[in-house]
């Protein structure tokens, strides 16, 4: 029994600095426009599992998302924020990553509930995904079965303060490595999936492309496209 | 300017057209969708698309032992809890001829008609934003949480509480607990009369839902309708009153009905329930300080538990109508085969669909919200 190891704790190491502009008149107005981005979110109106029924609590009179600038939004396209609210079968992981597509950056998202971090309850079922994140990027995951309102509002204040930062930037992640997202993502949907947004297309107008945007998994995207052909085909068939 | 590719696409010549209506939509009550065939805003056909929440509930319950599973039961119907895991409870108690301490029982019967209460206030709060009105879905959310509180003062979770196991409860009730409820029960019915100003009279709400998704007593019956939902069309069908499980033949409550069966009778139905719960709850406070003992019977060692081989069919009356569950056991560590019968999985499915046909496309919301639809468990 001697020579018993001392554990390491792994210290997560700090975030590293974002990049900011050299001129000091530029600088002032990001931090502004971060400040404002943080204060002014709306969150997209989505109940995907069990986690959505501690959401109302938390938007209501009770515990008061609003006060942090937080409301809720009905349409992807003008949301910033996209909440999983817990497990997410594989049927609602295809809506969740066309939603999240849609979404206009910056766009954040948040995991709440143990089953979008490693599976929870259910991690020996046959119909659920079990980590999110290997379908999408996630800025931060709320853990607990369910949390609290204290706890969403914790974790959306802590998104705040990256946004406030300029460290929420996990939706560049899915641009510089959309082949290893869309790997998974046709792991599990088959390798015929695609998505109506061209994603390739909006990493070349960010900016956004580096080695790990193009690869195996998208040649096969192009491989297989044909967008809206079996919708052409239906019509002809129904008008002819 | 138009893309190289542009092609014009040709439009049938007719003015119906396909809608997908959620998931992702405001007016759906969780994470379910419709495939609605429409004409202008009249609905042809409607198809129900769920899916969206299934986990594969009965097959993870054979996989876990017998009491693992009572983690996992309140997982199924998320606004309403209580009644999945007593009546899990309840059927294992039966395939073991567990004989469940008095006590034990009034405590279930407390927290039955809390959750009761509490899932109410969740629905009609619910049907109020359909509406448009915002007001009632904040009171009733605020109230509800109030409920909450005492439910995690009681067993510490505010929405699963994996309080009921077979056998009995887990704990005791907490020092002076009885008076705050019968404070909180105070509050909440001086509350009444204020909703009734703000929602369950108010012509906005009641012109609104009156002749919405109507339907007959026969019709009700012929799908499997149950609970508020059939008690809205008239007939007085509760199994609390008709099959008495637990402590509830000693206690006095009514069973109301209405006769409409539209969307504003059900929620009528609901609020004259919210007033029985609170006479059942008052009951329920005034005799049990009189009965001590014990609060769960001795149980077998959970982690090595062969519960005898058999079949045991139990039911209860939760707020959504009658939940069953029907348990296999061979005699072995895990149960051999467990099916729940949940009263969502007729009304969001073969009654909306025949319901929202005819009405129009902003009356499916207020449909599925008057007749409190749980998805999860429509899915399970």
């Amino acid at each position: 029994m001697k020579d018993i190891k001392k554990i390491e704790i792994i210290q997560r190491p700090p975030p590293p600095e974002p990049a900011r502009r050299t001129n000091p008149l530029a600088r002032v107005f990001d931090e502004l426009v971060r400040f404002c981005q943080s204060r002014s979110m709306f969150m997209l109106h989505y109940c995907t599992g069990c986690g959505a029924i501690e959401l109302p609590p938390a938007m209501t009179s009770r515990f008061d998302m609003e006060r942090l600038g937080i409301q809720p939004m009905v349409t992807p396209r003008q949301a910033d924020i996209l909440l999983v609210t817990g497990y997410v079968s594989v049927k609602t992981l295809k809506r969740i990553i066309l939603t999240y597509e849609q979404m206009p950056s910056p766009k954040y998202v948040i995991g709440i509930c143990s089953c979008t971090v490693n599976g929870g309850m259910y991690w020996q079922s046959y119909a659920t995904a079990k980590v999110l994140k290997d379908y999408i990027p996630v800025d931060v995951y709320i853990a607990g079965c369910m949390p609290r309102p204290e706890a969403v509002i914790s974790g959306l204040r802590a998104l705040m303060e990256d946004i406030r930062t300029g460290r929420g930037d996990a939706w560049k992640k899915y641009y510089q490595n959309y082949d290893f997202y869309l790997g998974n993502q046709q792991r599990l949907f088959g390798e015929k999936w695609q998505t109506p947004t061209d994603v390739i297309a909006e990493a070349h107008h960010y900016g956004m492309m580096t080695d790990q945007t193009l690869g195996e998994h998208t040649d096969l995207l192009e491989q297989n496209e044909v967008p809206l052909d079996a919708l052409r085909t239906r019509l002809k068939a129904r008008t002819e | 300017m138009r893309p190289e590719n542009y092609q014009a696409v040709n439009h049938p010549p007719s003015n119906e057209y396909e809608l997908n209506f959620g998931p992702n939509h405001p007016g759906i009550e969780g994470n379910y969708a419709f495939k609605v065939k429409l004409n202008g805003d009249r609905v042809l056909e409607a198809r129900a698309d769920g899916g969206y929440l299934h986990r594969g509930f009965e097959k993870l319950m054979e996989g876990r032992l017998w009491i693992q599973n009572i983690a996992l039961v309140p997982r199924i119907c998320v606004p309403d809890p209580v009644p999945m895991e007593v009546c899990y409870a309840l059927a294992i108690e039966e395939l073991c001829g567990l004989e469940v301490p008095e006590r034990a029982q009034w405590i279930r019967v407390m927290q039955l008609e809390m959750s009761r209460v509490a899932a109410h206030l969740f629905a009609f709060g619910g049907h109020a934003a359909t509406t448009g009105m915002y007001t009632p879905m904040f009171w009733g959310i605020a109230d509800r949480d109030l409920i909450l509180d005492r439910f995690e003062e009681l067993t510490g979770g505010r929405v699963y509480h994996i309080y009921n196991i077979p056998g009995g409860v887990r704990r005791d009730l907490p020092e002076g607990y009885l008076g705050r409820l019968s404070g909180l029960l105070d509050y909440l019915e001086s509350r009444l009369p204020d909703y009734d100003n703000l929602f369950f009279t108010n012509q906005v709400f009641v012109r609104r839902a009156r002749d919405v998704g109507t339907m007959t007593q026969a019709q009700a019956l012929k799908w499997g309708v149950t609970g508020p939902n059939l008690r809205a069309t008239g007939l007085a069908l509760d199994v609390r009153r008709d099959d008495p499980y637990l402590v509830y033949g000693r206690l006095e409550f009514d069973v109301p009905t209405e006769a409409g069966g539209d969307a504003l009778a059900r929620n009528l139905v609901r609020r004259s329930e919210l007033q029985q719960s609170i006479h059942i709850l008052r009951q329920v406070i005034d005799r049990l300080p009189e009965i001590d003992g014990p609060i769960r019977c001795p149980i077998p060692n959970p982690l090595a538990w062969n519960v005898p081989a058999g079949e045991a069919y139990t039911r209860v009356e939760s707020s959504k109508g009658e939940l069953a569950y029907y348990v296999v056991s061979t005699g072995g560590g895990k149960p051999y085969r467990v099916h729940v019968r949940g009263p969502s999985s007729m009304h969001a499915v073969q009654v909306l669909e025949r319901l929202a046909v005819g009405s129009r496309l902003e009356d499916i919301a207020q449909i599925m919200f008057s007749l409190d639809a749980c998805p999860p468990e429509v899915d399970r």
